[in-house]
């Protein structure tokens, strides 16, 4: 069963491949898409009544917000403290830890699929991809890593069983990503790949390195030590990659 | 007097932890440092934010130091002893670690950290990380389930490939 929702201002396509009646299969795409509205509208900066924005404006503090929201903060100041300050949620100045909580609603989705014995699929979250088990014919699920110029064309194959491929880039949303040391958009690279465990920390991982620019690309070299992959191309066009990158043959 | 002393070394054990942990995200500070335990450098207060590089020009052990004539007579007020004291290795993930701190005229005048050399020290040895290697960006149109790429937009995914996956399949 497949299916794309319109939810955190992007699009997430579901695959379900496990062989189950369609009713089944479309109760759980449903639980996954209800969970995800609910975390665009707790955590949501666009949202004045979400918990984020509530924080920001100092009507909720961290002993009263929700286990999901503290998880979310602590989850942050971690990450922080392991990409060197690279990724940080106050970036911009007030709280924003959107760079965090997309990858973590997806991949509480996906332990919730598996949890209700949905053991093969894939969640999608707008070019950010948790995957389980196997592919509807057999085999791992194959994934494209776009081509960062032609949007048509992809630049890797990975095959990927039970893990997570996140991207971060400058091609689609332009200057997005500051290196919060100069407040500067980021610089040096064009198109930033994790493949790891965690969709959470993959994700977050592939936006540090993208601020960090060029020096990333050492930086995400040692991240091979905690099972974390990589897949990057330049500005000006150069590519590299990690030795044990799961590329598909 | 041991109190105070072991208090400053506790504090600095753990200055010295977040200096080896920063030594695994630089690659430029070098990993071998000699036993620190008396320190050349003399600042007027714990230099607890030295450099790890620094740390090379620092002496070899010399009982010499830690016990001059008049030591005794140097203990002052606030009860710290004039000498180059050690700490208890801590171990992180990485190895290790081990501060000293001198003491002088009841001041810390000196602290450094010995870092690991040997076991998991290998992880943080740049030497040992593997670099990427470069390669010729591709362009193919691959078979594939899915396609990851930045965040697109909900406009900007109707002309994704991820899109044409979609509705190919739907």
């Amino acid at each position: 069963m497949r299916h794309v929702e319109q939810v955190m201002g992007t699009a997430v396509s579901i695959e379900l491949a496990d062989d189950r009646p369609a009713p089944e299969l479309g109760a759980l795409v449903e639980d996954v898409c209800a969970w995800l509205h609910e975390v665009d509208a707790r955590f949501s900066t666009y949202r004045q009544d979400s918990e984020v924005s509530r924080m920001r404006r100092g009507l909720l503090t961290v002993a009263d917000c929700s286990d999901d929201l503290r998880h979310v903060l602590s989850a942050c100041a971690d990450l922080w403290r392991d990409t060197d300050g690279y990724f940080d949620a106050y970036a911009g100045g007030a709280l924003d830890p959107s760079g965090y909580v997309k990858g973590w609603s997806v991949e509480v989705a996906s332990d919730r699929l598996l949890a209700a014995g949905c053991a093969n699929h894939y969640i999608n979250a707008g070019g950010d991809i948790r995957m389980r088990g196997l592919h509807p014919e057999g085999g791992p699920w194959r994934v494209g890593i776009r081509h960062p110029w032609e949007a048509d064309k992809v630049s890797w194959v990975l095959a990927v069983s039970d893990g997570a491929v996140a991207t971060s880039g400058t091609y689609e949303r332009g200057d997005h990503v500051l290196n919060p040391r100069t407040g500067q958009p980021a610089r040096g690279l064009r198109s930033v790949t994790v493949v790891g465990p965690s969709l959470a920390l993959a994700d977050a991982y592939a936006t540090a390195a993208l601020a960090m620019g060029e020096p990333g690309l050492n930086w995400l070299a040692k991240l091979s030590t905690d099972g974390y992959e990589s897949a990057v191309v330049t500005d000006d066009g150069r590519a590299f990659s990690s030795a044990n990158l799961p590329a598909a043959v | 007097m041991r109190r105070s002393t072991a208090a400053a070394i506790g504090t600095l054990t753990g200055a010295a932890l977040i200096v080896g942990v920063r030594l695994s995200v630089t690659p430029q500070a070098p990993i071998a440092a000699p036993p620190a335990v008396d320190l050349v450098d003399s600042t007027p207060s714990a230099s607890a934010s030295k450099k790890p590089g620094a740390a090379s020009s620092a002496k070899p052990p010399s009982s010499k130091d830690s016990s001059s004539k008049d030591k005794a007579d140097e203990e002052a007020q606030n009860g710290l002893k004039t000498g180059v004291f050690k700490g208890k290795g801590a171990t992180n993930p990485y190895g290790t670690v081990q501060v000293s701190i001198k003491i002088q005229d009841g001041k810390i005048t000196a602290a450094d950290a010995t870092y690991p050399t040997t076991g998991n020290s290998a992880t943080i040895n740049p030497n040992a990380v593997a670099k990427l290697k470069q390669e010729t960006l591709r362009k193919q149109s691959a078979d594939v389930a899915a396609v990851s790429g930045a965040t697109y937009t909900s406009q900007s995914y109707q002309e994704s490939l991820q899109a044409a996956l979609d509705s190919a399949k739907a």
